[in-house]
């Protein structure tokens, strides 16, 4: 609300101002979304050599979805989570471990003995989660710029219109 | 701090390639839970295009799933409904795979960013 009384006394200059500042920083933010996702890109791809080379090892079908669990299966929570932190009204998420019993070690679907290649992958996909909740906090930046930018150009279209 | 620790962590989904979830599952996201609803879809080229749309539209009104990750090839395939999908939360982020790299002419988000830049708008 206080926002919203700040943009009221503007004048149309300032306001222009305000939107070429806005504009620039949600240009950065879309390069960083990019650089993230280009971040998990060369993750995945490292990974994958490294699950393809455990296949090589322990054979086609003993890294694939077959191993996964399924509907069928017993429930189990998930070792890795996230949650979500409101700092000055926007909205960030972050990783958390879940340290509760009903967490399983997912490489013990692919077997007791796995290789080395895929406690590489794992570690590597664990990463990866890294940059996936950094590029969805910059994801939820740009959108919160996106209201921004439309509220203050509503804001200039009806001073031009009065 | 205790506040923090109180609040149950959200789950993170994935939509995608064998590879993209074996390795996510892999890092610990997945979950089956009491109700024997996993939080991961596997698509490969049999998949119907309905069926990875009912999966997508029930993990959205899942209210203990934060972000859904989904391949952007899948995604092109149900694109309607990723971009009928304008809330923050569940975020969806579009990941590459092994075999389609990164598109970011592609990307829901980017796209409708890239849209709010109109010159015609711009100009005083």
């Amino acid at each position: 609300m206080a926002g919203q009384k700040d943009v009221a006394v503007v004048n149309e200059v300032e306001a222009h101002e305000l939107l070429d500042k806005i504009i620039i920083r949600q240009l950065h933010l879309m390069e960083d979304k990019m650089r993230c996702e280009l971040n998990i890109e060369s993750s995945i791809n490292n990974a994958c050599i490294h699950l393809a080379k455990s296949r090589y090892i322990m054979g086609q079908s003993s890294v694939s979805t077959t191993r996964l669990p399924t509907e069928s299966s017993p429930d189990f929570a998930a070792s890795t989570q996230c949650e979500t932190i409101e700092e000055d009204g926007i909205k960030q998420f972050s990783l958390v471990e879940n340290n509760s019993e009903d967490t399983v070690n997912p490489l013990r679907w692919f077997g007791v003995l796995v290789p080395q290649n895929l406690h590489k992958a794992q570690s590597i996909f664990q990463n990866a989660l890294n940059y996936v909740v950094e590029c969805a906090n910059v994801q939820l930046q740009i959108q919160e710029n996106m209201k921004n930018i439309q509220a203050i150009k509503n804001y200039i279209n009806s001073l031009n219109s009065s | 701090m205790a506040l923090h620790a109180a609040v149950k962590g959200k789950l993170i989904s994935v939509i995608g390639d064998e590879d993209t979830c074996v390795g996510f599952l892999l890092g610990g996201i997945g979950e089956i839970n009491k109700n024997r609803h996993p939080n991961f879809m596997v698509v490969d080229k049999n998949t119907p295009v309905s069926e990875i749309e009912e999966c997508f539209k029930r993990f959205v009104k899942r209210d203990d799933i934060d972000i859904i990750l989904i391949n952007q090839n899948v995604a092109e395939l149900v694109r309607h409904v990723i971009d009928a999908h304008t809330a923050p939360v569940p975020s969806v982020l579009e990941i590459p795979s092994k075999d389609h790299p990164y598109d970011a002419s592609k990307d829901s988000i980017l796209r409708r960013a890239k849209g709010m830049f109109n010159p015609e708008d711009l100009v005083r």
